[in-house]
């Protein structure tokens, strides 16, 4: 199946969801309905199933079928949390509507609309970043938000227009190449909020509701990312010129994240603060990836976003769970927390585990790669380290979690299952073997009409316990993807076959004259294609196009 | 250079100073309009007409979505520099895009897409930089995305119909962003109230070029008390629009939020 059934449905359940949005019940069925046929018809969406739409190719692939995978479940689960913990207002039908623009950027090789697309997605996020009828300090961040999505997108639109035709004398030139490419680095930095330019992503930490902050921060700049990743290895990195100013300055902006993101991250007492800055940190993995002009950097570029996405996905679930338990974002006002959910404790161990990581995983080889090809050795091994001090983090929080409980802690929810009402007692009054058969038969179907009428009540009852499921089944998958499950070296290694289509698309036996096997997480060369633009093929590069 | 694509050009640039330098709120948003209809076809050749109709029920919709959101407002804080500025920094922007048509290698398209989006790029600048109210900012947010597709227009084969409908998305999305800005900060209490939480806290500067009367932010209090017709009202909501109440005494002024760099 091709990609577009998921996009329908995302645009239809996104805006009925958004069309009801003053009936947030409404609103959310909406936009549950939406992610659970999204999940179907993400896993139906075959590689080689490209579709020709209005002179556009839709082109998927294993990667992009992963990450529509991957983000209708964790988007799902995250409005889970959400109905759960706090249920604040237009997340769920944002979230749909977020991960249809992602995935229809992802969709589209050629980088000119995607980036467009990508943008969109990013202007809808605004919604939830600036909510209506809030204090001016939401139209402040909102705004803001608006003109850094605006920066980027016009950077990245121009940069790509520049080079997608036959430039003619102008190939010779590296300047020209310098530039477009430093615009586009520049403005996936500045989707992702990457030091130094953070204020407005640290802004929207602090305004917009947890639950939306992966989908702002994370999902839709990596489509963003993913969208660069292409365009420099289709248009730049073939070229092999001499760029190298722009890809030192790229691979600092990359590592100054890391490094910052961390410190910041681990002197915050606000615990949506903390995820936005782990957030910087982990994408300063993505901006590297595209200091590096070199093949290899295709697998654990990508395999790198999926883990980072739904990393820190769980992280942000795992902060909405706190907040809606406890009332308090402030971890000085959490003391004790540990105490009170304890499955939230272990989904926070889990949830570290991965961030940190440990040679072998293949979180931890992604970053080390990617590391590796971007920087000079000794700062390479610094940076590829740095995650090691996020322990840290993880650490104070749980160790607030296990000290003895403040008010908010004890005036909170906490994980203790309950039931509404007391379970009704029936006493047997019948005699004879049959007339007691009979009232057994009765009594059970009371006793499920009563389950059944409570239910509503008991969900209210347990939103802590079930938030504390959902962010826990979020840090499992997180677990899942960052130790190399669901297939997610595959599809990183996997490029789009859209043969079928014509000459959109032309896999090339060679490489790029830069190109190394990717070896650094798995054992398979990575294989190359051609995206050529839709309409005249530019003649940029002398040599084979470079993987796609 | 082709007349009719010259004229297209020229007006669309008309309505982006038209957009930035005007205080009535029903100009800029008319002003909008004109750059949303009008930066699509500039192109050569222009596009079918589905992908017009396409784009230009994404322009109203997005318009009409910006209007929602500035219902009842009636003054922005405009250009400081004044409209004649405004239209010569953007004639110099044009000139300078009609002339480096292609940027050092051949443009697959009109050049006048190039002119265009240069000059919108120039006109954007400032709001970007230094808008102090809601609108100034998202006009400059939107100019330099239209621009963005301008240039790419002047310099790549024509768009096809898919890329039309993603534009058109855009266009859709952005109207709506602006609308729910402009929304937040009416309900917080005014356009300008953005200026409270942004680092530096100053005060709003009073317009250098045309100055306001003192009375252009008072709505008249009651519409059996409206000012005799030979005063001058240089701002005046529409009847069916609802207008805003009253201001009161003014507010505190908005605590600075923390700092949120590291």
């Amino acid at each position: 199946m091709t990609v577009l059934p998921f996009l329908i449905v995302a645009a239809v359940a996104g805006t009925a969801s958004l069309l009801v949005r003053a009936h947030r019940g409404w609103s959310t069925t909406f936009a549950v309905a939406g992610l659970g046929l999204m999940i179907a018809s993400a896993a139906s969406i075959g590689p080689s199933a490209g579709i020709r739409i209005g002179g556009a190719i839709l082109a998927p692939s294993d990667w992009l079928r992963l990450y529509a995978v991957l983000g209708s479940i964790v988007g799902l689960l995250l409005v889970a949390v959400d109905g759960s913990a706090v249920h604040e207002p237009d997340v769920p039908g944002i979230v749909v509507l977020g991960l249809g623009a992602a995935v229809l950027a992802l969709a589209l090789p050629d980088p000119g609309i995607a980036v467009v697309a990508a943008t969109a997605g990013g202007l809808a996020g605004i919604l939830v970043a600036a909510p209506v009828g809030a204090a001016a300090r939401a139209a402040f961040v909102g705004v803001r938000e608006l003109r850094a999505l605006a920066i980027a997108g016009a950077l990245a639109i121009a940069a790509t227009a520049w080079l997608a035709r036959p430039l003619g004398d102008l190939s010779a030139v590296p300047a020209v190449f310098g530039l477009a490419y430093l615009a586009f680095a520049i403005a996936v930095a500045i989707r992702f909020g990457a030091i130094p330019f953070h204020l407005w992503a640290a802004r929207v930490a602090d305004a917009a509701p947890g639950v939306a902050l992966p989908l702002l921060m994370a999902w839709g700049p990596a489509a963003f990312a993913a969208v660069a990743l292409v365009w420099i290895d289709q248009s730049v990195a073939p070229l092999a010129l001499p760029l190298g100013n722009e890809r030192s300055l790229t691979a600092a902006i990359g590592a100054v994240s890391v490094v910052l993101g961390i410190v910041a991250a681990l002197i915050q007492d606000d615990l949506e603060h903390v995820v936005g800055y782990t957030i910087t940190a982990d994408a300063g993995f993505v901006v590297l990836g595209l200091a590096a002009f070199d093949t290899a950097v295709w697998e654990p570029s990508r395999t790198w976003i999926l883990v980072f996405v739904v990393g820190r996905s769980a992280f942000a679930a795992w902060a909405v769970a706190i907040h809606g338990g406890f009332g308090s974002r402030r971890l000085p006002e959490l003391a004790g927390w540990a105490r009170r959910a304890p499955v939230l404790g272990l989904a926070l161990v889990v949830i570290a585990a991965v961030a940190i990581g440990w040679p072998g995983l293949i979180a931890w080889q992604a970053r080390t790669a990617l590391a590796h090809l971007a920087l000079p050795g000794a700062l390479a091994v610094v940076v590829a380290a740095a995650p090691l001090a996020s322990a840290a983090i993880y650490a104070r929080i749980l160790w607030i979690g296990l000290r003895a409980r403040g008010s908010a802690v004890r005036n909170g929810r906490g994980e203790r299952p309950g039931w509404p009402s007391p379970w009704p007692r029936r006493p047997m009054v019948g005699l004879g073997r049959t007339e007691r058969l009979l009232e057994r038969s009765a009594h059970a179907f009371g006793g499920l009409l009563d389950i059944l009428w409570t239910l509503p009540a008991a969900a209210r009852l347990n939103r802590m316990p079930l938030a504390s499921i959902a962010v826990l089944a979020l840090a499992g998958l997180a677990f899942t993807v960052g130790s190399g499950g669901l297939g997610v070296p595959e599809a990183a290694r996997a490029v789009p076959l859209i043969g079928e289509l014509g000459p959109v698309a032309q896999p090339t036996p060679s490489s790029t004259p830069s190109s190394t096997p990717s070896g650094s997480i798995g054992p398979e060369t990575t294989p190359a294609i051609t995206f050529e633009p839709i309409g005249p093929s530019p003649s940029l590069s002398p040599s084979p196009s470079p993987s796609g | 250079m082709n007349p009719a694509l010259a004229a297209v050009a020229a007006v669309t640039i008309s309505g982006a100073v038209l957009a930035v330098s005007a205080r009535d709120v029903r100009a800029t948003v008319l002003g909008l309009l004109v750059v949303l209809l009008g930066s699509p076809l500039i192109a050569d050749p222009w596009p079918d007409p589905v992908s017009i109709l396409a784009r230009i029920a994404a322009t109203l919709l997005a318009v009409r979505l910006i209007a929602i959101g500035l219902r009842g407002e009636v003054v922005t804080s405009g250009s400081r520099l004044g409209w004649p500025a405004e239209a010569l920094f953007a004639s110099a922007g044009a000139v300078i895009g009609f002339g480096s048509h292609g940027l050092g290698a051949a443009g697959l398209g009109p050049a006048e897409a190039q002119a265009a989006g240069f000059a919108l790029i120039v006109l954007a600048a400032a709001p970007l930089v230094t808008g102090r109210d809601v609108v100034r900012l998202a006009v400059g947010a939107l100019l330099l995305l239209v621009a963005a597709s301008a240039i790419r227009a002047g310099l790549d084969p024509p768009p096809s119909q898919a890329e039309q409908l993603v534009d058109a998305i855009l266009t859709i999305a952005i109207g709506g962003a602006i609308a729910v800005i402009a929304t937040a900060a009416r309900a917080a209490g005014g356009l300008d109230t953005i200026n409270a939480g942004g680092p530096g806290d100053r005060a709003p500067r009073l317009p250098d070029a045309h100055r306001p009367p003192p009375d252009a932010h008072r709505p008249p209090p009651d519409e059996h008390h409206r000012p005799p017709p030979d005063r001058p009202t240089p701002v005046a909501a529409p009847n069916r629009t609802p207008r805003r109440a009253p201001k009161g005494p003014s507010p505190a002024p908005a605590k600075r939020p923390p700092e949120d760099a590291p």
